[in-house]
């Protein structure tokens, strides 16, 4: 049997990897290999990324605090800088320095924009 | 051994919580207490208008509050 009787039977098509089924496998395969290397980002790699930056933490109760994240531990207890209180999405209060106790805290995000 | 989760990462998911609060996103990573890594994330308050909050970048879910988790979902209908 020739190579080229097995190349069609295999889908790929007469353009070898780059035309018709052989494209689809190469695409599926190549996928794959980026969702895996690309980004598996785990909670603490996440944590030790963003201190320094801006961000927004959003309590259970609703209430929303955007400052510059101090520090944080593994509890979600977190420290904000120059932190703005926000209620209903109302400005409510300005602190110098915050204190968030984590068992009260819903999400953590960073801030590339506003809402 | 892989879990059910570990198939989503890379994918879009909608997870609801506990309370009246959905959010949309494409999942990251996550650890052993379910909490979330996501990113390009879309905030839903289901309430009778539907509000909704976009956010960008990423974030970190508390996973303490999330009742159901649904692959590739895009959120409420709204």
């Amino acid at each position: 049997m020739c190579w080229q009787e097995l190349w069609e039977r295999r889908g790929c098509g007469s353009g070898g990897y780059y035309t018709g089924g052989g494209r689809q496998r190469l695409d599926r395969f190549l996928i794959r290999i980026v969702k895996m290397s690309l980004r598996k980002q785990t909670p603490s790699d996440f944590l030790k990324q963003i201190i320094g930056r801006p961000v927004v933490v959003k309590l259970n109760s609703g209430v929303d605090y955007r400052g510059v994240l101090a520090c944080l531990d593994g509890y979600m207890n977190i420290a904000l800088e120059q932190t703005e209180e926000y209620v209903n999405g109302q400005l409510k209060n300005k602190y110098g320095d915050a204190f968030i106790r984590g068992n009260n805290v819903l999400y953590i995000s960073t801030q590339k924009r506003r809402m | 051994m892989p879990e059910l989760v570990d198939k989503c990462i890379g994918s879009r998911i909608h997870i609801v919580m506990k309370s009246d609060k959905e959010i949309v996103g494409t999942l990251l990573g996550f650890d052993d207490f379910v909490n979330m890594v996501l990113e390009d994330v879309t905030e839903f308050e289901i309430t009778p208008e539907g509000r909704r909050i976009t956010k960008l970048d990423q974030i970190l879910l508390n996973g303490n509050n999330i009742t159901m988790l649904v692959p590739g979902g895009e959120g409420p209908e709204v």
